[in-house]
């Protein structure tokens, strides 16, 4: 495979520290080589099947009595898939549903994991700690546990209605509603932002601050030229692992959603858990990943110029 | 600079609070004399008494540490090793193959899964095969927390330690992993819990009659969330806090926060 | 401090192994891990959530000897599922009616020995000979639901809406009353066949143009509704947070129960809506897979028994299709005709049946409208 391309001979670095890639890239790489792509190849090629009468898949060769049941391989998953508005909709809405998530993810993340980063070292180990903690219990109890928040006799929904009353609004309710999973979306994945922010925040050099402080720099300007540049990576990586997580994500709005919160990952599912069509949840999901990685490929390559900049 | 640092102490307090505000409900209301549990009736022990002598739901949790605890100390080491990989070499294939079980859905996943241990491989389904299913996605989530530490490093450290004639073990175990530490340990804390919470992919990897919390949880729940849930769901959250604090004390650097400059 | 780095390391690796060695220890030790002991002697049962007493089971294991382990389902598709991916090991399954035809046509049930079992007597014989097992060469009922409409019935009173039609969901007229204070189910083929049995026809009818119809009729209703909810509705429906909702008739049992038993101020009815609705009716089958055959069966014997059967009826207050049982059930289960519908009430319940892969899909594709729009 590709992995053996030789690293570029004029980089002396890359060169020396790379004789021993396979000892360190080998053992993921054979691992997900067997446990991953092997099987990401058979839904690969489900894709292009025809779903099996009562569920499964249908035969690749015809059956052996002779019924007119179908077989073989198909484009027709991927023509039903892109002749049909509604699953673009559908498309666009997770899509847009997973950018505000991780917005807000990231707005209330950075706060929590500079102060952590510059804290002193004793407190740092407890503050992740309570960080990650609520999340050793159980995600759906973490959800039903808002399901009572939202609720509509909640101190929560009293308050915003008694404020929205004293405006002149009328009486909303928070539960079952869009507002609902987002707030599901941010509580379950807000971990996956704090921790990459704080392990790239961490590492800063508090003499740079210093050293624009004395340069007559004001606060905002020390976070915007010298903080937020260096902590671009960190950025990225907490953005990734909130964006991509929330696409593929049903849990949150069958249970804190109304009756027009479908995303993907509630359709894939649908169609392995409801439809019994394999091809089409296969064929959504490969769409799903191709578009993902289309995003992580135009995020590296916007990323780029940032990471030159520190180095 | 501590007006800046009451500013963000306060938006500190509001996620921390965002946190923990569930949590709350989830213990208080473990300790409700209400099977429904849907208002505050009295105070009772006894859905832990009743907890303690539930075989099958003890098992369940210590399937679930051991699946837990495997998968997230087997997707570090190969996602920090990955993470290495791609950051040092330059890699084409690697990056793909382990930043892609993070956009699969899960239910993809977990049939492509059954269909791989099945059919293909012809094995018994049982705990083993959760392990390995919890990992691939896991590896993902710790190599791009490993790759984000090493990206926009001092470089020249790694070059210093060479040139001082290290080998290129003293220098991941010397310089490499106490910088990347931070990440490590972020890395191993997200695996543990996306493997302990994971449902859909442990549903279909998992073994005939073999309890597992989750998907022992979700068939408790179905008329309500009882406060036996809510019981073990903080005894998991306790049992979590005391192993890490276990962990802290037998090696206190163990914890992120300690990198060295 | 570079050798110290190396034995936190190694540290580190040690107990995380050690801790792994005690878990898996405790593991070995515990007699009731059915992996390592006892799996010559334990009974698979792949079963419902909450769907067999804790007692029933204890009973059962005193009885034969042995163990029952159980995984367990929210949804037949799940089940499904796991099987058709070839998942195996399972003795009993207990599917519903239209998932037994399923299985059966996958080839994938093995045919009783009703020699085997003497009990099968006690079975009412309106529930025996179904379409999708004439004969019951596969199958013995266990126990059903219907899906059908609670609601609060203090509220509706006030509100003066009726409590026993389709309309209730369907039209806004009503609705507008109860704007936000209602759920229906998150299934494709329940919520269709109410709107088919409000519309004059079968739940079954695949008649594209009236599938189009039924869809029109649910997108006109859904901004009134709260969510589409499976399970969720039980609890707020009890609080008095919803006031109308379709369910199944187990889980409303569950809901008028609790609402009853903390002492509200309303009460939760449930009844057939006089359109007609969905019976589902659950039963026990035995997986080719399955390697206790002469145990499935004094399993299945044993849950015949009157005395056993009953269990589950007061436990979650399903229907029960046992004649023998019904004296051991709580009069007001039995005297419920949501709960045990007579003769008339059963003229109007129909069974779904299987849907071939092209309505499937079309199926899917009208709900994904549905949820959308």
């Amino acid at each position: 495979m590709e992995v053996n391309k030789l690293p570029d001979s004029t980089s002396n670095f890359t060169k020396a520290n790379c004789f021993n890639k396979w000892l360190i890239g080998g053992p993921p790489f054979l691992f997900l080589l067997i446990f991953f792509a092997a099987p990401s190849l058979i839904m690969f090629f489900t894709s292009f099947r025809f779903p099996g009468e009562f569920g499964g898949l249908a035969p690749i060769s015809p059956a052996m009595d002779g019924s007119s049941a179908e077989y073989g391989l198909t484009l027709e998953t991927y023509e039903f898939l892109f002749s049909d508005i509604l699953y673009a909709e559908i498309f666009l809405k997770t899509f847009a549903i997973a950018a505000v998530t991780t917005l807000i993810c990231l707005i209330m993340a950075y706060p929590l994991a500079l102060l952590i980063a510059r804290s002193q070292k004793r407190f740092r180990n407890l503050m992740i700690m309570l960080v990650i903690l609520p999340f050793a219990s159980n995600f759906l109890i973490r959800i039903y546990a808002w399901m009572i928040i939202l609720g509509p006799e909640s101190v929560l929904s009293h308050f915003v209605n008694a404020i929205l009353g004293v405006f002149g609004f009328a009486p909303v309710t928070l539960l079952f509603s869009t507002f609902a999973v987002l707030i599901g979306m941010v509580y379950v994945h807000l971990p996956f932002m704090i921790l990459p922010l704080y392990t790239n925040l961490e590492k800063h050099d508090p003499v740079l601050l210093d050293a624009a402080q004395d340069l007559g720099a004001n606060r905002w300007q020390r976070f915007w030229l010298i903080t937020w540049p260096q902590s671009l990576p960190g950025v990225f990586a907490g953005a990734a692992l909130v964006f991509i997580p929330v696409l593929g994500m049903f849990a949150v709005p069958d249970i804190l959603g109304g009756t027009g919160d479908i995303l993907i990952g509630n359709l894939i599912k649908d169609q392995f858990l409801g439809t019994r069509d394999w091809p089409f949840g296969s064929t959504l999901s490969i769409i799903l990943t191709l578009l993902v990685l289309l995003i992580a490929w135009l995020a590296t390559w916007l990323a780029r110029p940032s990471v030159r900049q520190n180095s | 600079m501590s007006r800046n640092n009451i500013a963000l102490w306060a938006m500190a307090g509001l996620v921390y609070s965002f946190l923990y505000i569930p949590l709350i409900i989830v213990v208080v209301y473990s300790f409700n004399d209400s099977k429904l549990n849907a208002e505050w009736v009295g105070f009772t022990f006894s859905w832990y008494r009743t907890l303690f002598h539930n075989e099958e739901m003890l098992t369940a949790a210590r399937n679930s540490l051991f699946i837990a605890i495997s998968a997230s100390f087997l997707a570090t080491t190969l996602g920090t090793m990955a993470g290495l990989a791609i950051h040092r070499c330059k890699l084409k294939v690697l990056p793909m193959l382990a930043f892609t079980p993070v956009a699969m859905p899960e239910i993809l996943l977990g049939v492509s899964l059954l269909l791989f241990f099945l059919q293909v491989l012809n094995m018994t389904l049982g705990l083993f095969s959760i392990i390995i299913a919890h990992t691939i996605f896991c590896i993902g989530f710790v190599t791009i927390i490993v790759r984000a530490r090493l990206q926009g490093m001092d470089e020249s450290i790694f070059e210093a330690a060479r040139d001082l004639g290290a080998t290129p073990w003293q220098t991941f175990h010397q310089i490499t992993l106490p910088l990347i530490k931070p990440a490590v340990i972020a890395g191993a804390l997200m695996s543990f819990t996306l493997s302990i919470d994971d449902f859909v992919i442990t549903f279909f990897t998992k073994g005939v009659g073999e309890p597992i919390l989750p998907i022992q949880i979700y068939t408790m729940i179905k008329v309500a969330v009882t406060p036996e849930v809510n019981a073990i769901s903080t005894l998991l959250m306790l049992l979590t806090l005391i192993l890490i604090i276990i962990a802290n004390k037998f090696d206190t650097r163990m914890l992120p926060g300690d990198s060295e400059k | 401090m570079n050798t110290r780095h190396f034995y936190v390391f190694a540290r580190t690796v040690i107990s995380i192994s050690l801790i792994l060695f005690v878990l898996s220890c405790n593991r070995q030790q515990n007699h009731d891990s059915p992996v390592f002991q006892q799996k010559r002697n334990t009974l698979f049962l792949f079963n419902w959530n909450n769907y067999i007493a804790p007692e029933t089971i204890k009973r059962f294991e005193a009885f034969c000897n042995c163990r029952i382990a159980q995984d367990y389902y929210s949804d037949n598709e799940e089940m499904l599922a796991k099987l058709a991916a070839g998942a195996t090991g399972y003795d009993v399954i207990v599917p519903t009616g239209n998932a037994v035809d399923t299985l059966i046509r996958q080839n994938v049930l093995k045919p009783l020995d009703q020699s085997l079992l003497p009990n099968f007597k006690n079975i009412n014989p309106i529930y025996l000979n179904t379409e999708f097992d004439p004969a019951n060469k596969y199958s013995v009922p266990y126990a059903f639901t219907i899906t059908l409409l609670g609601s609060n019935y203090e509220k509706l009173q006030a509100l003066g809406l009726p409590t026993d039609t389709w309309a209730l969901i369907f039209e806004p007229e009503y609705l507008e009353k109860i704007k936000g204070r209602v759920t229906v189910l998150d299934s494709q083929r329940e919520l269709m066949a109410a709107a088919l049995r409000y519309l004059g026809h079968s739940i079954n009818d695949n008649n594209e143009e009236n599938w189009q119809q039924a869809k029109n009729l649910i997108i006109r209703a859904k901004p009134y509704w709260a969510a589409f909810s499976n399970t969720s509705y039980i609890r707020e429906l009890a609080v008095g947070n919803l006031w109308v909702a379709h369910g199944y008739s187990n889980d409303l049992y569950q809901a008028a129960l609790d609402a009853k038993n903390t002492g509200r101020n309303f009460t939760i009815v449930y009844s057939i809506p006089q359109e007609g609705a969905v019976l589902a009716l659950d039963s026990m089958v035995l997986h080719r897979s399955g390697s206790h055959p002469d145990l499935a069966h004094q399993f299945i014997n044993f849950m015949l028994e009157g005395k056993n059967s009953a269990e589950l009826t007061n436990l979650i207050g399903s229907g029960n299709p046992n004649i023998e049982a019904l004296q051991f059930i709580q009069p007001e289960l039995t005297q419920n005709n949501a709960v045990f519908p007579d003769k008339a009430s059963l003229d109007h319940l129909e069974m779904l049946h299987e849907l071939d892969h092209k309505q499937r899909r079309l199926l899917s594709r009208l709900w994904t409208e549905v949820k959308l729009r």
